[in-house]
């Protein structure tokens, strides 16, 4: 692999996992809830998109959008029986439905239409790519590099003006508790179940251009480490401020991709390689806990 | 498989899981926070047991009581290191940095250990068999380890110094420090009672079944989901909501559905239906959500402010 194809390569990845660290920034730093699921939504994301665009060959725009609607229902369904309690109860049962969305796609192979290597632990194969006939090979990745970067952008838009509108506001408020928003006549429930359909939304976009750029998908790629990686993008960068999201997954996905060619180096096997990236990871999440609360990019405050 | 064996069956992942709920449910309701890197410390106990058990070739027992005690105490180191400095911080500041907690923990034993299945050295056990159901040894070593930490917990609860004192600063820390009593010695203790009982419970599992680095994380919603049934901050409630969700985890699977649509032949649906066993893990996570939908409070749960 080229120096370059392995630039675009990362930058794809940052350009997909900040869209998915965005979505989480929302949740976690902007309304305080502490989704540990985040990867069922880029895993739905991932398989609705390629059923539509695979089983029935539609044309990517509708798998992205299907993608994108499926993920945010799930992310008001899962919202429904927590809605009302503490963040504790948010944690373990998003953690809970993350692994209930995978472990249904590793049992369930006729939902991508059966057959040999299609669907269950086998995965899925064939993904078609977006305007894949029109470019060459070499120059595909920049054109796939392109839509991400215009996927991103647009996230990022979205986000920030709701962040900054009232209803940011509001959910700001009610990550402070929610004696205040109440007080004023706020629908609490209502707007953490809108945050969480709106961030498994956004989660849903990462997971179809995921889905789309590999042409390969199986449960085993949205392991719950997936979440933990977002997480130390959201809180390394810099919770509740979008640019710090941003700033997070492009440090995060530099410091995963990079060790990767450590062992060319150093002679260390594979899995023991994996695992210390994800003591790294842990240890980071720690320290920035302990001594760096607000990230790298500081939320801005604002007084009204 | 007969009805008693799933009774059986039931009890023995029940002890299993008590053995961890319980520890979950008394730092949370002393500290104040989920612990996500709870059933990770269990499996650090797993490991160092098969360690004393393996490669220095201690027999079981004496490994798996040095490894829990060991286990014990590292968490207090661990709590000294990291959690004490955020003794004042909110409750979601302190679950995510367990959050970072536990895959520091549990990576760092993959890296030594590696990612393939182990077992402990003990001898092959012959089941006893009888017409109901058969059982092994070791199962019956569960049920009463299980048992056992039960009755000892109790009596720690309520026949001693320090029971008091935990019941105390769990109703009212600030009431319990102005009356003198040393909270952050309870702390430790907490911790240390906390994670040796977990760790006897995760060395019990990897002795029934196989030792992985990804167990923890495997029975994390189990052990979460019986610390919710139960009444989450209830000791009792933890030992109930284990021993339930051990009946509901080897029911559902043993039940035919199909029955219970027929209605007792009203119906005719004569069609067997059966959770699939790939579906065992899902069953927790539905229990979970039913207690969050129904009673959050969970069984035995008191009713709080808030």
């Amino acid at each position: 692999m080229g120096f370059v194809n392995f630039l675009v390569y990362l930058a794809i990845m940052m350009g997909i996992y900040a869209i998915l660290s965005l979505s989480l920034n929302l949740q976690y730093g902007f309304a305080g809830l502490a989704n540990f699921g985040q990867v069922a939504f880029f895993c739905l994301g991932a398989y609705i998109s390629t059923i539509i665009v695979l089983v029935f060959k539609m044309p990517f725009v509708f798998g992205l959008l299907g993608a994108m609607i499926v993920a945010g229902l799930f992310g008001y369904l899962i919202s429904v029986p927590t809605a009302n309690l503490k963040e504790d109860y948010w944690a373990i049962a998003t953690l809970a439905a993350a692994e209930v969305v995978r472990i249904f796609f590793l049992n369930e192979d006729w939902v991508v239409g059966g057959g040999p290597y299609q669907g269950g632990s086998f995965g899925i194969g064939g993904i078609p790519q977006p305007l894949r006939s029109l470019f060459s090979a070499h120059t595909y990745p920049f054109l796939y590099l392109a839509i991400v970067l215009v996927c991103l952008v647009a996230t990022y838009i979205i986000i920030n003006t709701l962040t900054q509108s009232p209803f940011g506001r509001v959910i700001k408020s009610i990550r402070a508790g929610d004696n205040l928003p109440q007080a004023l006549g706020k629908d609490v429930k209502g707007f953490r179940m809108k945050v969480m359909a709106i961030g498994g939304a956004f989660g849903g976009l990462a997971g179809c251009l995921w889905a789309h750029y590999h042409g390969f998908i199986s449960p085993n790629q949205f392991l719950p480490l997936e979440t933990f990686i977002i997480w130390a993008m959201v809180i390394v960068g810099g919770k509740a401020n979008n640019k710090g999201a941003i700033l997070g997954a492009v440090i995060i996905m530099i410091f995963y991709y990079s060790t990767r060619f450590l062992k060319d180096y150093i002679p260390i096997e594979e899995v023991t390689l994996a695992s210390l990236r994800m003591v790294v990871i842990g240890i980071l999440i720690v320290v920035a806990m302990l001594f760096m609360k607000e990230g790298l990019i500081k939320e801005k405050k604002t007084d009204y | 498989m007969t009805f008693t064996q799933v009774v059986l069956n039931s009890i023995v992942r029940g002890s299993e899981l008590a053995l961890l709920s319980m520890g979950l449910t008394i730092v949370y309701d002393i500290l104040k926070f989920a612990n996500f890197a709870h059933t990770e410390f269990a499996v650090v106990g797993v490991y160092l047991a098969l360690f004393l058990n393996v490669a220095l070739g201690l027999p079981i027992i004496p490994a798996a009581i040095m490894a829990s005690v060991a286990t014990g105490a590292f968490s207090i180191i661990i709590d000294r290191a990291i959690f004490k400095k955020m003794r004042n911080a909110s409750g979601i500041i302190i679950m995510v940095t367990s959050l970072g907690l536990a895959i520091a923990l549990r990576n760092t034993i993959r890296a030594i250990w590696g990612a393939d299945a182990q077992n402990y050295s003990v001898a092959l056990q012959k089941p006893i068999i009888t017409e109901y159901f058969r059982i092994t040894p070791l199962q019956i070593w569960i049920i009463l380890v299980g048992l056992t930490a039960m009755i000892a917990f109790h009596l720690l609860l309520h026949h001693t110094t320090l029971g008091k004192a935990m019941r105390a600063s769990s109703d009212n820390p600030e009431l319990a420090q102005a009356s003198g009593i040393a909270t952050e010695k309870i702390i430790t203790w907490v911790w240390f009672i906390a994670i040796t009982f977990a760790s006897l419970g995760g060395i019990l599992i990897g002795l029934e079944t196989y030792i992985l680095p990804y167990m923890g994380f495997a029975i994390i919603v189990p052990v979460f989901c019986a610390t919710i049934l139960g009444g989450i901050g209830n000791p009792y409630g933890a030992m109930l909501g284990a021993l339930v969700l051990g009946l509901a985890e080897n029911f559902g699977l043993y039940i035919n559905f199909g029955n219970i649509i027929n209605l007792g032949g009203i119906l005719n649906f004569s069609q067997e239906l059966l959770i699939p066993t790939g579906y065992k893990p899902a069953i927790s996570f539905i229990i979970l959500i039913l207690v969050l939908l129904i009673r959050p409070r969970g069984i035995l749960g008191k009713k709080k402010e808030g």
